[in-house]
């Protein structure tokens, strides 16, 4: 790995960071407010792509980890992990990956802008939700017992908020992409 | 900004190695999800409970620091109560509660170094096989917390460049900015740290 891409993953974890401060958004017609921290594993993999982005996170999981308040609400360490959304935060790093290879092979410069809009938002929706769910999801289950069913219904409340960050993930993924393009191309 | 969750102290958990508290955590989670007995987790639950209480955190702060995965701990016992038998809620719970405590107590009492070498000498095997590079891992770690609070600071005047046009302090307008002008100085932190041959190469 080269120098740039070292700093590269490390400025994209303080942003993490930072997006954890900024004050979560409240809208009438979704139950849950909006987080700007967790746009961060959609921004990553289509930003830096699957590498890097996963690296970014794995990154911010050991700040985490050892005990730096860095998850939005100033929260932290081990006994977040610990808890049952623990598998929402390991997902990150997967969720990341994968959105990223999706970013990679669907979105490249010189393509129509509609289509790379498509590109990021698909990614964004695949890597963000489909796999992040499907990590944190049997996870909670798991450590709390409550049938899995009853989770996946649960967690329909979050889906409205989600699309919500997908779409601005994807708008603001594409403004990077168009002023300072980082996401490695693949065939 | 970025202050470590470690509080100074002498208790017992403060002594001890960080490697014997992170074996301790682990092993712990793996009894408590193989035992199904109530009183198993009600003991460890209350040894948790006392052990956390004992690192020296005053008791409000304490409890802040846990009340947010608690709350969701109850959310889920709350829901649990309509689809399991109570007696299992309460195992599932207390269970839940007690690692909780015990890796809040980890994390109180060790500090950031200590974590950093232990994470180190996890690292050598995988550094022996040329995978990565532990001291990578230390500089990426210092970057971060060296460019946390420049980036708040960035956000803060893009915030005030939004109310200074009249413009409504949107997450969107907002995201774009400050990720083009924090990932636009990769390239001279980059050139520094080369410089300075930090990294041997």
């Amino acid at each position: 790995m080269n120098t740039r891409d070292l700093v590269l993953i490390a400025l994209f974890a303080a942003i993490v960071v930072v997006l954890g401060l900024i004050p979560p958004i409240t809208l009438g017609f979704i139950p849950v407010p909006i987080t700007a921290q967790s746009m961060g594993v959609m921004l990553a993999g289509c930003i830096l792509g699957a590498k890097r982005g996963a690296l970014a996170f794995l990154l911010f999981l050991l700040l985490v980890a050892i005990g730096l308040p860095v998850l939005s609400g100033g929260r932290g360490g081990l006994s977040v992990l610990a808890g049952p959304s623990g598998g929402f935060i390991l997902g990150w790093v997967v969720a990341t990956f994968v959105t990223g290879l999706i970013a990679e092979r669907a979105v490249r410069e010189g393509q129509a802008e509609t289509r790379q809009f498509v590109g990021f938002f698909l990614a964004s929706v695949l890597g963000g939700i489909v796999v992040l769910y499907a990590i944190g999801m049997p996870w909670i289950s798991v450590v709390t017992g409550t049938p899995l069913m009853a989770v996946a219904t649960g967690s329909l409340a979050f889906i409205p908020g989600d699309l919500l960050k997908a779409a601005i993930a994807t708008l603001a993924a594409r403004a990077v992409f168009a002023g300072y393009p980082l996401l490695p191309a693949r065939a | 900004m970025l202050t470590s969750l470690h509080i100074e102290g002498d208790s017992l958990l403060h002594r001890l190695p960080v490697r014997a508290k992170l074996i301790a955590l682990v092993t712990l989670s793996i009894l408590l999800f193989l035992s199904s007995s109530l009183a198993v987790q009600a003991i460890a639950f209350v040894a948790a409970a006392g052990l956390y209480l004992s690192v020296g955190l005053p008791l409000r702060e304490a409890l802040k620091r846990v009340g947010f995965v608690f709350l969701t701990i109850f959310f889920l016992a709350a829901v649990n109560l309509f689809l399991l038998p109570v007696l299992d809620v309460a195992t599932l719970t207390l269970r839940l509660m007690a690692l909780v405590l015990f890796a809040a107590a980890v994390t109180a009492t060790t500090t950031i170094s200590a974590f950093m070498d232990e994470i180190t000498v996890l690292l050598t095997p995988l550094e022996r096989l040329g995978w990565l590079r532990a001291a990578d891992v230390s500089l990426a770690l210092g970057l971060v917390l060296r460019f946390v609070p420049d980036i708040f600071a960035r956000y803060q005047a893009i915030r005030e460049a939004h109310r200074a046009r009249g413009l409504p302090v949107r997450p969107l307008t907002i995201i774009g900015p400050l990720i083009i002008l924090t990932l636009k100085d990769a390239d001279t932190i980059a050139a520094a740290i080369d410089a300075r041959g930090f990294r041997r190469q």
